[in-house]
C-alpha cells in the first residue's frame, strides 16, 4: 500500500512481471468453469428474452400489473439498476478526487458495476414500455418538460461517461496486454487489444493526456451521477401520490444507491479475490475499508429513512396514513421491517466490529444488503400504487393487488443475467485492477511499463 | 361481398357513424327501426357504439371524414371559443350505471375498463355513503400531460385532455401521475379489436383503441364537435349530469334537457371539485349528495382499504 | 301437440316477463288501507300535478301517453292498469319508500305533498271522475321581433278559439330563452296583455358569442301547440370571454410553451455534459496522435 520507492530496476521489473502475471491470469486462463458460467448466463438471459417476446406478442397483460398498480417489478428493477450503478461515481470519481489512495485498485470494479447497472437500467425501461416499437417517438416528439426525457438523457450520458471512464485508464493496460500476452490469447483478442490501445507508447505527454481526460471525466461524473439518481427519484416524486410526494426523494435515493453499490462492489471484489487468487491485491485491508465505507453510507441512508418515514408517520395525513399503515403494520410490514432491519440497521451495527469486517463475513453481509436493496425498491414502487386516493372499485380482484407473474420473473432474470454477463465479459477481457496505476502505487516507475519484455 | 369491400365500407361507415355519434343505449332512442322495411342488399356494419347493425346498402353515403393527420390536427386544436365543464349532481345518482355502459360501447372498452366509473363513497364513518360517478376531471393544471414524454396526451384550448394513441409509447407515467385514477391501459388487445381493424383512427373518441396504449374519458370530444352532449351525459336516466360551455355560462342536463346558468347552479348548490387541495383545477364539479331520493344499496367495505 | 307447445311458449314467456319485473312489490296490509287525509278536489289534484311534473315525470312520463323512460323494470304510466291497481295507501307507501330505481320520496317530500301526488294519480282512476282534464294543447301562433335599440323582445300571441279562428291570446305566460351549446337557457317569462302583446326587456348581462351576438328563442308553455320563434344573431349580448388556456410558459403544455428557464436548464445541462464528453473523446484522439511522435 505504501509508496516505497524501489531502487533497483531489476526488482522493479520482477515485481511488474508478477503483477502483470497475476492480473492477467484470468484473461489468459481457459477453463471449463468459465465457459460453463458464460453458458449458464447466456441461456438464462435467452430464456428471459423469450419472456419478452411473449410479452410483446400478447401485451403487458401477461404481467401482474393492471390499471391501478401500473408500475411493477420492471420499474423496481430499473430503480435498482440505477442505484447499483451509482457506485461508479462514488468510488472512481468522488473518492479519487478526494485523493483516497486505497480505493484505486477498486475503481475498475466500480466502473464494471456502473456500466452493467446503467446499461440494464436503460434496457429494462424499454421492456416496461407498452409500445417498445415506438421508442423512437421519444426522440422525435420528446417533451423537454417530462422527467422521463430527462431520465433517458441522463442515463445515456452516464453510460457514455462510465464507458469512457472505464476505457481511458484502460489504454496503458491494453498496451501492456498487447505487448506481453503474445500467443497466450487468441489472435482476434490480440487484435482488439491492439486497436483499443491506440498505439500507446507510454510517453509523458500521453500519460499527461490520460490524467487530464480522467480528471475531466471524474469532475463531470459528479453532477451527472447525482442527476441520474435524482431524476429517477423524480419519476415518483413528480406525482401527487402518497409515499412518493416527498421532497427528500432525490437525496434519499442517492444515499440508498451508495449502500447497494458498495455492497455490489464488495461482492465482486470477493469473487475476484477467490476465483483469480488476488488475495494480495484485494487485501483484507481493502475489505476493512470498504466495510467502513458501507457503514458510513448506511448511516447516511438511515438518516434519510428516519426523515422519510418518521415525519409523515408522525402526522399520518389521510392518504399518507393509509400507505404508511400498510407498510408499517399491513401487508408489506414483514418485507418492510426485514429490509430495514436486516438490510440497514443490523449491517451497520455488525460492521462496527472488526470481526465482521473480515472478507467472508463482510461478503455475506453484503449479499444480504444487496438483496434487501432490491426489495426496498419493490417497496418504494408497489405499495403506493396499491393505495390510490380514490377507492378501487368495479374491477376484477386482481386489479387490487400486485404479484409478479412468471413472465415478469423471466424478464427480471434476463436483466440480472445480462448485467452479470456484462461484468463477466469485462472481467474476462480486461484486468480487474488498473495494472499501471497499481504498479505506480507499488513504486514502480512508469518507464518499466513501456519496456518490451525480454522473452 | 368480398372481404375488402366490406372492410372499406366498415371504414367509412364506422367513421361516419362515429361522427354522428349514435349511442349505445338504444333504449333511449328507439326511432330507427325503418331499416327492416327497406328491401335490397343488406350490409352488416359496426357502429361506434360497438354494435353490429344491418343497414341497407342504398342508405349508405360516403362519409366526410378528414384524413388521419387532419383528424389529429383538428383534434389537437379543439373547438374554438369553448370551455367545457361538467357538473355532477351526486344527490341524483342512483347507480344506474347507464353512463358506464354507454361509455364502454362508445369507446370500445372492456367491461373492466372505465372512462367513467361510479364509485361507492363514504367520507367518514359517520357520514352517509353515496354514489360518485368519476370521469376524467380534465384538469386545468393536468398532472398527466405534464409528465408525458412524447406529448401523446395533451390539453386543448377548450379544456379537454385528449390522448393520441398513435403516438403513445405506453410508459404509464400519466397513470402514476393522475391522482383520480382516471386512466386505463390496454394490457391486452382492446375489446372487439378485429371488428375495428382498418377503421380510421379518431383521436376525439380514441377509437380504435390500441394494445399497449392509454385511454381515458375524453368528454366525448367527437360528439361535442357535432353539437351533441357527451355519451354519459345523454345516457343518464336520472338527471345526474349537466354539461356545457363555461364561456357562455350555461350547462344542460342530459336527461331533462333543461339548460341553466352554470355559475348559479354551482353557487346555489355549494358545488365542489374533487381533491381541490391538490391544485389540479378540475373541470368537473360535484353537487353535494344532499336530499337523496334513493337509498344507498351498495357495500361500502371496499372503500379506502 | 301444437297447442301444448304454444302453451309451453306462453308459459315460458310469462315466466321470463315475470323475471324481468323481478319480484312483486308487496305492501304490508295495514299500509294498504291507510286513507288519504287530503280531499280529492281540483285544487289538490292540480297541486299534485305540479309536484308530479317536477319529481316524477322524468321517469314516468305524461299520464296516459305511455312515454315513460325505458328502464328495467319499466316505470308504469300513472294512468295504466298496473298503477291504478294500487290502493291509495299502497301508492303512498310505494312512493314514500321506493324500490330499486324508484326513489324513496319520504326523504325529500313532506307527507302532505306525497298525499297530493296520490291525489293526482287518483285523477286517472277508473273509479273516479277526473277533476282535472288534460286538454289537448291549443293551437297557437307566436310572433316575436327584437328591438335591439330599446333591448325589447316584442311578442304577439294568438290562439285558436272554439270556432276555429285565431284570436288574441291574453294573460298567457310566454317564455324567453337564449340559445346555448346544448339547449335554450331561460332568461325570463312575460305575460301577454289584452291584445295578445307582450314586451320583454332583455337583461344587460346576457352572454353572446365572441362578438356578442345572441339568438333569442320565444315559446309558449306546454298547454299550447305553437312553433317556437327563433330570432337569430342579434347584437344584444356581451361578447363571451374566451380566455386562452394554453399560454407560453406552462409546464403541462407542449415544447413550444415550455417555460424558458426549464428549456435553458435542460439544454444547458445536456449541452455542457456532452461538450465535455466530446472534449474527452478528442483527448482520446490526441493520445492516438501522440503515439506517433
Amino acid at each position: 500500500m505504501e509508496m516505497n520507492k524501489i531502487e533497483s530496476p531489476e526488482e522493479s521489473r520482477k515485481l511488474l512481471d508478477k503483477i502483470v502475471f497475476d492480473l492477467t491470469r484470468s484473461i489468459v486462463k481457459k477453463d471449463e468453469l468459465t465457459r460453463f458460467w458464460f453458458f449458464i448466463l447466456i441461456v438464462f438471459a435467452g430464456v428471459g428474452l423469450w419472456g419478452w417476446a411473449i410479452q410483446i406478442d400478447q401485451g403487458l397483460g401477461v404481467t401482474g400489473m393492471r390499471d391501478y398498480v401500473s408500475w411493477g417489478m420492471y420499474i423496481a428493477n430499473f430503480v435498482f439498476f440505477v442505484a447499483f450503478s451509482l457506485v461508479g461515481f462514488l468510488i472512481s470519481s468522488a473518492m479519487h478526487l478526494l485523493n483516497i489512495h486505497w480505493v484505486k485498485p477498486i475503481s475498475r470494479v466500480a466502473e464494471q458495476v456502473a456500466i452493467a447497472g446503467v446499461a440494464l437500467a436503460g434496457i429494462i425501461i424499454v421492456m416496461d414500455m407498452g409500445r417498445p416499437d415506438r421508442l423512437l417517438n421519444v426522440f422525435l416528439h420528446g417533451r423537454f418538460a417530462s422527467p422521463i426525457v430527462w431520465d433517458l438523457t441522463v442515463v445515456t450520458t452516464y453510460l457514455t461517461i462510465s464507458v469512457l471512464l472505464f476505457y481511458i485508464p484502460l489504454i496503458p493496460d491494453l498496451a501492456l496486454l498487447r505487448d506481453r500476452l503474445g500467443d497466450e490469447v487468441p489472435k482476434w483478442k490480440m487484435k482488439i487489444y491492439t486497436i483499443l490501445s491506440l498505439g500507446w507508447k507510454g510517453n509523458a505527454k500521453q500519460y499527461k493526456t490520460v490524467y487530464h481526460a480522467m480528471r475531466v471525466l471524474m469532475i463531470l461524473i459528479v453532477p451527472v451521477g447525482l442527476s441520474i439518481h435524482t431524476v429517477t427519484s423524480w419519476l415518483f416524486a413528480a406525482t401527487l401520490r402518497a409515499g412518493w410526494d416527498t421532497t427528500i426523494f432525490g437525496p434519499y435515493f442517492v444515499a440508498g444507491a451508495f449502500v447497494a453499490g458498495v455492497a455490489a462492489v464488495i461482492i465482486l471484489m470477493y469473487i475476484y479475490r477467490i476465483r483469480h487468487g488476488l488475495q494480495e491485491y484485494f487485501e483484507d485491508i481493502h475489505f476493512d475499508k470498504m466495510a467502513k465505507l458501507l457503514v458510513f453510507v448506511s448511516l447516511v441512508y438511515l438518516y434519510f429513512n428516519v426523515n422519510e418515514f418518521l415525519v409523515p408517520g408522525y402526522k399520518m395525513k389521510t392518504a399518507e396514513g393509509i400507505h404508511l399503515s400498510n407498510i408499517f403494520s399491513g401487508g408489506y410490514s414483514l418485507m418492510f421491517w426485514s429490509v430495514q432491519i436486516s438490510g440497514l440497521i443490523l449491517p451497520t451495527i455488525l460492521l462496527l466490529f472488526k470481526f465482521f469486517r473480515k472478507p467472508l463475513s463482510l461478503v455475506i453481509i453484503s449479499v444480504v444488503v444487496l438483496a434487501t436493496a432490491w426489495l426496498k425498491r419493490f417497496i418504494i414502487v408497489i405499495p403506493t400504487m396499491e393505495h390510490p386516493f380514490l377507492p378501487i372499485q368495479n374491477v376484477p380482484e386482481n386489479f387490487h393487488h400486485y404479484a409478479p407473474t412468471s413472465i415478469e420473473i423471466m424478464i427480471t432474470l434476463f436483466s440480472f443475467c445480462a448485467a452479470i454477463l456484462i461484468i463477466s465479459v469485462l472481467a474476462k477481457f480486461f484486468p480487474v485492477i488498473t495494472i499501471w496505476e497499481y504498479a505506480e502505487e507499488k513504486g514502480i516507475d512508469k518507464k518499466y511499463l513501456s519496456e518490451q519484455p525480454k522473452n | 361481398m368480398d372481404k375488402n369491400t366490406r372492410r372499406k365500407f366498415m371504414k367509412t361507415l364506422g367513421a361516419s357513424i362515429g361522427a354522428a355519434g349514435i349511442i349505445g343505449s338504444s333504449s333511449l332512442l328507439s326511432s330507427c327501426n325503418k331499416v327492416e322495411t327497406v328491401a335490397g342488399d343488406k350490409i352488416t356494419l359496426l357502429t361506434s357504439s360497438g354494435e353490429l347493425v344491418e343497414v341497407d346498402k342504398a342508405m349508405l353515403k360516403p362519409a366526410d371524414m378528414p384524413s388521419l393527420s387532419e383528424n389529429q390536427k383538428r383534434g389537437r386544436e379543439g373547438l374554438p371559443g369553448k370551455s367545457w365543464v361538467m357538473v355532477i349532481d351526486l344527490a341524483k345518482c342512483r347507480n344506474a350505471r347507464e353512463c358506464m355502459k354507454a361509455c364502454q360501447n362508445h369507446h370500445q372498452l372492456r367491461p373492466e375498463q372505465h372512462h367513467i366509473n361510479v364509485l361507492q363513497m363514504q367520507d367518514t364513518e359517520d357520514t352517509a355513503p353515496y354514489y360518485m360517478p368519476k370521469p376524467c376531471k380534465h384538469c386545468d393544471n393536468p398532472p398527466c400531460t405534464k409528465v408525458c414524454p412524447v406529448n401523446a396526451t395533451f390539453k386543448r384550448d377548450d379544456g379537454i385532455v385528449l390522448i393520441d394513441n398513435e403516438r403513445c409509447i405506453g410508459c404509464r407515467f400519466c397513470v402514476a401521475a393522475c391522482p383520480y385514477s382516471a386512466r386505463v391501459f390496454h394490457w391486452f388487445e382492446p375489446r372487439d379489436a378485429e371488428k375495428y381493424e382498418g377503421v380510421a383512427y379518431n383521436i376525439e373518441c380514441n377509437v380504435p383503441q390500441k394494445k399497449g396504449t392509454i385511454s381515458k374519458c375524453l368528454f366525448s370530444a367527437d360528439r361535442l364537435r357535432d353539437d351533441k352532449l357527451p355519451t354519459c351525459v345523454s345516457a343518464c336516466p336520472n338527471g345526474v349530469y349537466w354539461f356545457g360551455d363555461r364561456n357562455e355560462d350555461a350547462v344542460t342536463n342530459g336527461t331533462t334537457k333543461e339548460t341553466v346558468s352554470f355559475s348559479k347552479l354551482v353557487k346555489d348548490n355549494a358545488a365542489y371539485t374533487l381533491m381541490a387541495e391538490l391544485g389540479t383545477k378540475p373541470r368537473v364539479y360535484y353537487l353535494p349528495p344532499k336530499d337523496r331520493t334513493s337509498p344507498f344499496q351498495g357495500n361500502i367495505e371496499e372503500h379506502h382499504s | 301437440m301444437i297447442k301444448k307447445l304454444t302453451l309451453l311458449i306462453v308459459v315460458i314467456l310469462f315466466l321470463s316477463a315475470q323475471q324481468g319485473i323481478s319480484q312483486e312489490w308487496l305492501v304490508p296490509a295495514d299500509k294498504q288501507s291507510i286513507e288519504n287525509p287530503s280531499d280529492y278536489n281540483l285544487e289538490n289534484v292540480k297541486k299534485g300535478k305540479d309536484l308530479y311534473m317536477t319529481n316524477c315525470k322524468s321517469c314516468h312520463g305524461d299520464a296516459g301517453k305511455n312515454n315513460s323512460l325505458a328502464l328495467v323494470p319499466l316505470p308504469p304510466d300513472i294512468a295504466s292498469e298496473t298503477m291504478q291497481a294500487n290502493s291509495e295507501g299502497s301508492l303512498f307507501y310505494k312512493l314514500s319508500n321506493g324500490k330499486g330505481l324508484m326513489p324513496a320520496f319520504e326523504t325529500t317530500l313532506p307527507e302532505a305533498d306525497r298525499w297530493l301526488l296520490v291525489n293526482y294519480i287518483m285523477n286517472y282512476s277508473p273509479d273516479n271522475t277526473p277533476v282535472w282534464v288534460d286538454l289537448p294543447p291549443v293551437k297557437a301562433r307566436l310572433k316575436a321581433t327584437v328591438n335591439t335599440v330599446n333591448r325589447l323582445v316584442e311578442i304577439f300571441a294568438e290562439a285558436e278559439n272554439k270556432t276555429g279562428n285565431y284570436s288574441n291570446l291574453t294573460e298567457t305566460p310566454v317564455n324567453v330563452c337564449v340559445e346555448r351549446a346544448f339547449g335554450n337557457l331561460p332568461i325570463g317569462q312575460v305575460l301577454t296583455d289584452n291584445e295578445g302583446n307582450a314586451e320583454f326587456s332583455i337583461p344587460e348581462n346576457i352572454i353572446g358569442d365572441e362578438e356578442g351576438f345572441v339568438t333569442v328563442v320565444v315559446s309558449l308553455g306546454e298547454d299550447f301547440e305553437a312553433k317556437k320563434v327563433t330570432v337569430e344573431k342579434l347584437k344584444i349580448g356581451i361578447p363571451k370571454e374566451t380566455p386562452k388556456l394554453i399560454k407560453k410558459g406552462v409546464i403541462w403544455s407542449t415544447n413550444e410553451n415550455i417555460p424558458m428557464w426549464m428549456l435553458l436548464s435542460y439544454l444547458g445541462a445536456v449541452g455542457g455534459a456532452w461538450l465535455a464528453i466530446i472534449y474527452v473523446v478528442f483527448q482520446i484522439v490526441k493520445i492516438r496522435r501522440l503515439s506517433k511522435e
